[in-house]
């Protein structure tokens, strides 16, 4: 029974919860305190509730789930930096989290020196610190450039050192959190293989990252988190699936409106000329579509009224991914399209060619301009949203597809 | 008992922590004193500048004497005795405001790595008694040159010690205070305008003596005049303190500090989401 007596855990996670107080109900400052009283807890939000887990000595035990799902919060009570609410975790050995690299570097100080603040921040003496410098300028291979002060060093060998700092600190339990894509092809080989030989040593890592298909190679153990609850642990590629297709089957119940129309007492902005009534998402033959697809082609359709002749209006395009950057604004003022003189009701359809749009969800702002392109007539944020899937079965990193050409000349 | 053996845990935390704590100081000094050639210079550009302000408006305008010098009984040195309280108060000042502030700054690595919040603390304060000493150094120049010099000057490295120390312990509680409550900071700052006139540095104790009696109170219960007035006693008039005052601030600022650091973890559990 061997199996049994490397069982052993590095990680017990027992029943661990942890709470966070909103900021909205937080007392940030004395007279906040002294004006509001004592803050009520009514605002709470569990970000993990009763987790429990054990992560076996010398293995590679990931963590999954979608965004806000109390992955990233369960590694950092791991880590030490959150105490639980309730609940214990207990850690065998030193632990060095990764949350992010060369957090503790200071741009003054020279690579050689922020070697030596960062291992003693990750808890090492002097001596351990001595032992280890080494090896962490010949793995990151600044050499030369380990006497400059690290704010003239480029992003990547900031990375490159703040990686090779954390994996050499000998810890027992290494915390990752979507650090692995660092640097170049060569450095990321690089870095796997370090884990792969810490792995060896029998030392433990714990990893949260989207890159399944990394986290599949990767780990012996998977454990999914959903809404802050554990769903599962098990081998990684049935782990996975079951992830994969409870997504899917989110995606599929969920209902993004991809058809709104707007109320006639909204307030609105703009000289009003124009109103804008509906907007839908279609595809490329006008059919309604419940979501659109990487590289097919699908449009907006907006249907207007006037209620005088609108000479050469602009309308402004914007597409908001959800996570909250604005990905791209498109106008028929800068493709250099008339749309002539609108009056009374119509429909405008704006189509993208070929959708370069990533998976992901989508929300779409609304602005229409006079013929000038400086004054509003009206605006509608936030007019509908919709969901992109892939065709290819591959998510991509970003939010574009970019069409692209590789020769070898 | 308990509290000898809390101490004793302190210390031996404070010892296993000190290459992190070094490594804070080396991380302070580079940018205090580094990124700027007359980092030195400039440290001591401030206290210099308003040691001349407050010397020329309070021994020329508002007329206060100085007390006799220690080594001549004829003369007095306004100028002297005025930067004898400034460097003990800028120790106790100083301190305070750079606990909060440096708090405050490590919130970002506090939020990534796992680590007593209370080390970069005492590595920022280390880097101040560098400042601490060039200042020292300034005042005794200003004694040899008005030629008041004696063995007493000794005594002053425990009493900056114990205003040390002190100033440590008021500083981790008002640093984890302002780390739940932003504003701390601001009412430290007024109040500690309000405090140094409260304390014996811009005029003698015996001048209060002579006044209303609750306010000679107050500035006799301020624990920063106990400490102004032993340097005082040592560096300017050349007199030991009763044999008791040095053991007794030293204990005062040793028991202060505890408390301060005993306080300080028990409300930096949760330190990574607060700030």
């Amino acid at each position: 029974m061997t199996g049994y007596e490397q069982m052993e855990n590095a990680i017990e996670v027992q029943g661990v919860s942890k709470r966070f107080v909103r900021q909205i109900d937080r007392r940030n400052s004395l007279k906040e305190r002294v004006m509001r009283g004592k803050a009520k807890n009514s605002q709470d939000f569990w970000a993990v509730k009763g987790a429990t887990f054990n992560i076996p000595k010398g293995s590679v035990y990931g963590i999954i789930g979608h965004n806000g799902s109390g992955k990233s919060t369960l590694l950092k009570m791991i880590a030490g930096i959150y105490r639980p609410t309730e609940g214990s975790i207990v850690t065998q050995g030193r632990v060095a989290a990764l949350i992010e690299l060369g957090a503790g570097f200071h741009p003054e100080m020279s690579g050689l020196e922020n070697i030596q603040l960062n291992g003693a921040i990750l808890g090492l003496s002097k001596s351990e610190i001595a032992d280890v410098t080494g090896e962490i300028i010949e793995f990151s291979g600044l050499r030369q450039f380990i006497n400059d002060p690290v704010k003239h060093y480029s992003s990547g060998m900031y990375v490159r050192l703040g990686f090779a700092v954390a994996v050499h600190m000998k810890p027992d339990v290494l915390v990752v959190d979507e650090v692995l894509a660092v640097g170049d092809e060569e450095f990321q080989r690089k870095c796997f293989d370090h884990l792969y030989k810490l792995r060896r040593a029998g030392k433990t890592i714990v990893v949260v990252s989207h890159g399944l298909g990394q986290l599949e190679g990767l780990c012996d153990e998977i454990a999914w988190m959903d809404h802050g609850v554990l769903q599962e642990t098990g081998m990684p590629t049935d782990v996975i699936a079951h992830y994969l297709s409870k997504v899917n089957a989110d995606e599929a119940n969920s209902t993004p409106r991809l058809d709104s129309a707007r109320a006639d007492t909204e307030l609105r902005a703009g000289t009003q000329a124009l109103q804008l009534r509906t907007a839908t998402i279609i595809g490329s033959q006008g059919e309604t579509i419940n979501h659109a697809e990487t590289g097919n082609t699908f449009a907006i359709r907006l249907t207007y009224s006037t209620a005088e002749p609108v000479v050469g209006p602009n309308f402004r395009i914007a597409l908001q991914h959800e996570s909250g950057p604005l990905v791209t604004m498109v106008s028929n003022h800068r493709i250099e399209k008339d749309l002539g003189t609108l009056n009374g009701e119509g429909t405008l359809d704006i189509a993208f060619v070929n959708n370069p749009l990533l998976p992901g969800r989508y929300r779409v702002h609304i602005d229409v301009f006079d013929d000038s392109g400086s004054r509003l007539i009206d605006n509608w944020n936030d007019a509908v949203e919709f969901p992109v899937r892939s065709v290819f079965g591959e998510i991509g990193q970003g939010y574009v597809h970019l069409q692209s050409e590789f020769t070898l000349k | 008992m308990e509290a000898l053996n809390y101490t004793q845990r302190v210390l031996s935390e404070i010892y296993q922590r000190r290459a992190l704590i070094w490594a804070f100081a080396n991380r302070d000094f580079a940018t205090r004193y580094r990124s700027s050639a007359l980092g030195w210079a400039w440290s001591l550009l401030q206290p210099l500048a308003s040691l001349l302000v407050y010397a020329a408006v309070f021994s020329l305008v508002f007329k206060i004497q100085a007390p006799p010098l220690g080594a001549d009984p004829e003369r007095t040195s306004f100028a002297a005795f005025l930067f004898t309280g400034m460097v003990t108060w800028n120790v106790f000042s100083s301190l305070l405001m750079l606990s909060m502030t440096e708090l405050k700054s490590s919130g970002d690595l506090l939020r990534k790595v796992n680590f007593p919040a209370w080390t970069p603390i005492l590595g920022a304060s280390i880097v101040q008694l560098i400042q601490v000493i060039l200042e020292l150094a300034v005042l005794i120049a200003m004694f040899i040159f008005v030629l008041n010099v004696g063995w007493t000057w000794i005594l002053a490295i425990p009493i900056l010690i114990a205003t040390a120390l002190f100033a440590q312990g008021l500083g981790l509680m008002l640093s984890i205070l302002n780390a739940h409550y932003g504003d701390v900071r601001y009412v430290v700052t007024v109040s500690l305008g309000a405090l140094y006139f409260l304390t014996p540095v811009l005029y003698p104790m015996s001048l209060v003596e002579d006044t209303a009696s609750w306010l000679a109170w107050i500035v006799k219960l301020n624990p920063m005049s106990w400490f102004v007035e032993s340097m005082h006693d040592v560096m300017y008039s050349l007199q030991p303190p009763a044999w008791w005052v040095i053991p007794a601030l030293l204990v005062f600022g040793a028991v202060t500090f505890l408390i301060g650091l005993k306080i300080f973890n028990r409300y930096s559990e949760d330190i990574g989401e607060l700030l």
